[in-house]
Order: C-alpha cells, then structure tokens, then sequence
C-alpha cells in the first residue's frame, strides 16, 4: 500500500525536482475542490516541527495549498457519515481506512478548522474529496487559537 | 433558463443519466428528488457556496505555525 503523506517540508514548498517526485504519489481529486475546481492533483505534505498539521498542495492547474489536520485530533467523538456517493467516488468499502483532513482558516488572526466538510482521502486507490454533508452538524469554523 | 411545469410525482430528465421529481409540494417548500450517477455532485447550492467560501479563505496561512503544531501535540 502506498503512503499518502510524504516526507517533505511541509512549510515550504517543494522544489521542482521535489515535485516531480511527488507526481508518482498524486492523489486524485476527480471534482477539484469546491472554489477550486480546476485543481485535480495534490500531494498531502508532512513534516516534523509542523505535525500534526498537514499540508495539502495542489501540483496541477491553480497553485492551491491547504493546512489542514485530522479532525478527530481536535474531536475524539468526531463522526462525520459518508454518502454511498461519497464512497462510491472513493472507491471506498466500509472496510477502507480512510485519511481525514480538516482544512484551517485564518480570519482576524484566528485560526479555524473546517470541520464540516473534510477532505478525505482514500490511501489505497489515492483518490481524494471533500465531503460536503447537508445535514452536518459540526461547524464550518471551529477555532483552534484565541485572538492575539 | 429552461421553465417546466410540474406536477406532483411528475419529473424532468437532464441527458440520459439525471432525473428531477417533484416528491410533494407544500405551503413553504417543495421537496425534490434527485436521481444522478456518483460521479455528477448533487448540493444544496447555499451549502456549496458556504464551502467554497470557507475554502477560498484558507489558503495555507503563513507565520510561524510551529506554536500552534505544539499545542496540537500535547494530549
């Protein structure tokens, strides 16, 4: 099984050769990202000093990178229920461990995590979507610093 | 932009692979169901504004971040 997350630099971005590299371990993202929808290839990013956040970055179309952690990092009960769709996208049986990517936000100097609709990823086929639940009960905005 | 009238179990067909139906239609709403293959995303659009908003406001911040992974780190 392949690895999503790599050994590079995640507070940096990758040099060419670096990135070329990283385009044997693309993840796909059939429909982009909602706001980013050309985006169809990113590398999930990690690095020592800045675990447990991750980096998603784009490597085709719009340069786009995300900061993101796993939501059930800051949530221990965090569920977030996948549609048959969503499954069906990921290629993903009830079996499949599945990688959870809750993106962060910066406003006014405080940094939110989007729990509401992660990115989540399938490792073993590196097919990649952010899920979108209608009735989602967790916030779009949940904020992980205080104002300065 | 395409108007139909539709009645009560009465739907619309987009190409070969998308079918709309009116389920019921009450005072303040109508309810609609919605028949598309896996690969074409289905959203109420309010909720996908909201994400793409979100998504446009996130891209990776700058600044150290080395504070916060700490604080992430600690059980």
């Amino acid at each position: 099984m392949r690895s999503a997350a790599l050994p590079v630099p995640a507070d940096q971005p990758p040099t060419d050769d670096v990135r070329e590299g990283l385009a044997r371990n693309a993840i796909a993202f059939p429909d982009g990202i909602p706001g980013f929808e050309a985006c169809r290839r990113f590398v999930l990013l990690t690095s020592d000093p800045l675990a447990p956040l991750q980096r998603l970055e784009s490597i085709e179309g719009p340069p786009a990178a995300f900061l993101g952690i796993d939501p059930r990092l800051l949530m221990t009960e965090y569920r977030c229920s996948l549609s048959d769709n969503d499954r069906r996208a990921l290629v993903a049986d009830p079996d499949t461990t599945l990688l959870w990517f809750a993106i962060i936000s910066e406003a006014e100097g405080v940094l939110y995590a989007n729990l509401r609709a992660p990115i989540v990823i399938n490792p073993q086929r590196m097919i990649g979507r952010q899920v979108l639940p209608d009735d989602g009960q967790y916030p779009i905005r949940h904020p992980l610093t205080t104002k300065a | 932009m395409l108007v139909f009238t539709r009645r009560r179990q009465e739907a619309i067909r987009i190409g070969d692979r998308i079918e709309v139906r009116v389920l019921r239609v009450g005072r303040d709403g109508v309810r609609i169901g919605i028949k598309a293959p896996p690969d074409v995303p289905v959203h109420r659009e309010e909720i996908y504004e909201e994400i793409r908003e979100a998504n446009r406001a996130a891209v990776a911040p700058q600044g150290d971040l080395s504070a916060l992974a700490e604080r992430l780190r600690q059980p």
